[in-house]
């Protein structure tokens, strides 16, 4: 049985993570970056380099307002981010069900 | 809160090359279910405890009316036990809801903030028009009875049946047809009878949505 190779971009436990926790929020919405370092518990460090992989990739877009202690960076997932997630799922079943 | 996050990259060696595909669903399901539950502004549990709020507001009421000969209506001590259960719930609600959208911009925040308005404006409609029946001396029965009792719960639940079917949320809408067929039904209790009848219904309706919600989250 032919299955899709995984996207390796989202194929790493932490970005698995930050697509799967921005994909449960209506396209359109933002997350603010210290909401999501909560969620998944990664230091900023960890968390902004997984973050400009996938924004290379083109699955997240980040947003910065305001600068210094008051300023806020927000996280969206892409539409193209949408539909890769959904692809890798699509080949993650493909994978299982062929074991 | 929002502070900027520093720029300093740390070293990551999360590259996935080890990650086998049954431990990637499993990681992609926990994350799943973890984001749902946070950004959950009414998770089960919660809709269990406003079940049992709204039984027992709706059940000091009746209490108050039961026994009346003629029916007068609610009590001031019902009505004061109703409106402080009510206020309690109102805090609980706005508490946990913020807590579930800290962070969240776009467009649904907005979306859930006319919602909310609208529910206010309906709610507000409801009694207003109780008044008016009131000033135009019609029976307390109705006024103080049937009308408040399940007013409500028929405009309310048609509101809420409208905005659920434009958003395609096929669970909000059958509880809101359940929510005004149970308000349609319970007004043939009468105006003492329709308290209970109506307060039971409501914590039904309220407990069969937590349940679906959580059998949801399990699957």
């Amino acid at each position: 049985m032919h299955s899709e190779p995984l996207d390796p971009v989202i194929h790493a436990p932490a970005r698995l993570r930050i697509v799967a926790t921005l994909a449960t929020l209506p396209a359109g919405d933002e997350l603010s970056f210290t909401r999501l370092q909560d969620i998944l518990e990664l230091t900023p460090g960890n968390l902004i380099t997984h973050l400009r992989k996938l924004e290379d990739a083109g699955y997240v877009s980040t947003e910065k307002t305001g600068n210094g202690t008051a300023g806020k960076t927000t996280v969206a997932l892409t539409g193209a981010g949408r539909k890769a997630l959904d692809e890798y799922t699509q080949a993650l079943r493909g994978l299982l069900d062929g074991l | 809160m929002n502070a900027e996050p520093s720029t300093s990259n740390s070293a990551t060696a999360d590259d996935g090359g080890e990650l086998d595909p049954t431990a990637a669903a499993a990681i992609l399901a926990q994350a799943t279910r973890q984001a749902k539950a946070e950004f959950d502004p009414s998770p089960p549990w919660r809709l269990v405890v406003i079940a049992f709020v709204v039984l027992l507001a709706y059940g000091s009421l009746w209490l108050s009316v039961r026994g009346q000969h003629p029916y007068s209506g609610p009590t001031a001590w019902g009505l004061v036990v109703t409106f402080a259960l009510i206020a309690v719930l109102i805090a609980v609600s706005a508490s946990s809801a913020r807590r579930a959208t800290t962070g969240i911009t776009g467009p649904s925040v907005r979306q859930r903030r006319t919602v909310a308005a609208a529910i206010i404006t309906v709610f507000i409609a409801v009694y207003v028009f109780a008044g008016a029946l009131k000033h135009l001396g019609v029976d307390p029965a109705i006024v103080s009875g049937v009308y408040p009792a399940v007013g409500l719960l028929i405009i309310g639940g048609a509101a809420g049946a409208g905005l659920a079917a434009a958003k395609e949320e096929w669970l909000d809408l059958g509880t809101a047809l359940a929510i005004m067929l149970a308000g349609a039904i319970c007004a043939f209790a009468g105006p003492v009878g329709v308290w209970l009848a109506a307060g039971i219904s409501l914590f039904v309706i309220v407990c069969a949505r937590a349940a679906v919600l959580a059998w949801r989250r399990r699957a």
